[in-house]
């Protein structure tokens, strides 16, 4: 049976992220695979608030840097939370549109799995409220694993050695 | 989290009974706490207020979105108010204002922030829709008509 050889993590500082993180690195660390974690600034939504006129230039500038100190952040956490329980991680993050860019990671890396948190429970109808984090679920090429139930996933990650 | 997350009866206030911009933000922070989402009234009031100052969110087509950051809050927090009769708000078309999205943010959650933010501003394009949520008879149908129900 294969297993897969290169997981992506995908983090954007939410709880439901960092709970993935840790199943990932479980994952990564039962199938010794390689375990990437990302983090993607969304320059692409910080140009359309700026176009919508809800930013004003200088917030931009200000949420850009703030994003680039969060990625810089939860990357860091990740990567303790990794090393902690003996697992490689390669962490990066990117700028552009936030499935776009897990998208691409996916493509360049060729990444078997992409592991996201849990999403909205509440599916609307309307077009305007969408995940990023489902949206590059229905994009990606490759599998998806949505990590749910974080007490059993931290007793998992505790429970690793 | 999504933006639809948010969206619950007790975050939502119609009609709202302000007559100006200063109320406006107090009446809206005022149904954060009511509906138990926010305990530092004045401090969240401060972060909006000083976004507003720096230029008005009051946008085209009746929509305002008042944001801010404060660590009085340690996750997003949405309020949605609703003014038929419309309320001067210094938007950019100069027109009354009658939707309102507050948004307030911890400074550590920017992407959440910014996607949230980038949710309501695609909900402002349309125009029929931003219609009907004026139009909406109560909260529980405003909830119903953003949840696509």
């Amino acid at each position: 049976m294969s297993t897969p050889k290169k997981i992506l993590v995908y983090v954007d500082g939410t709880e439901q992220s960092i709970t993935a993180a840790q199943y990932a690195i479980c994952l990564a660390s039962i199938y010794h695979a390689d375990l990437t974690a990302l983090y993607v600034i969304n320059t692409r939504a910080m140009e359309d608030l700026l176009k919508a006129r809800i930013f004003l230039k200088d917030e931009q500038l200000e949420y850009e840097h703030d994003m680039e100190a969060d990625a810089e952040r939860y990357l860091n956490y990740v990567n303790e939370l990794a090393v902690k329980k003996g697992v490689s991680i390669n962490t990066k993050s990117s700028r552009g549109s936030v499935h776009q860019e897990i998208t691409s990671v996916v493509k360049d890396e060729d990444i078997d799995l992409l592991v996201i948190g849990e999403l909205s429970r509440i599916r609307s109808r309307r077009d305007e409220f969408y995940d990023e984090a489902e949206r590059a679920m229905r994009t990606v090429p490759c599998s998806v694993l949505v990590v749910k139930d974080e007490d059993k996933v931290w007793a998992m990650y505790e429970s690793l050695v | 989290m999504s933006l639809i997350d948010l969206v619950v009866e007790e975050v939502v206030k119609i009609p709202m009974v302000s007559q100006d911009k200063p109320d406006v933000l107090r009446e809206l922070v005022q149904t954060l706490k009511d509906a138990g989402q926010i305990d530092d009234f004045d401090a969240v009031l401060k972060a909006v207020q000083e976004r507003e100052d720096k230029l008005s969110t009051g946008l085209e087509n009746g929509i305002a979105v008042p944001h801010g950051k404060t660590a009085a809050v340690s996750s997003l927090k949405l309020a949605i108010g609703i003014a038929p009769q419309g309320i001067d708000f210094d938007a950019i078309d100069r027109n009354p204002s009658k939707l309102f999205f507050l948004l307030v943010a911890p400074p550590n959650q920017s992407g959440p922030h910014v996607e949230a933010l980038a949710e309501i501003a695609k909900l402002g394009q349309s125009k029929a829709f931003c219609k009907a949520l004026v139009n909406a008879e109560g909260a529980q149908e405003v909830v119903d008509l953003l949840k696509g129900d």
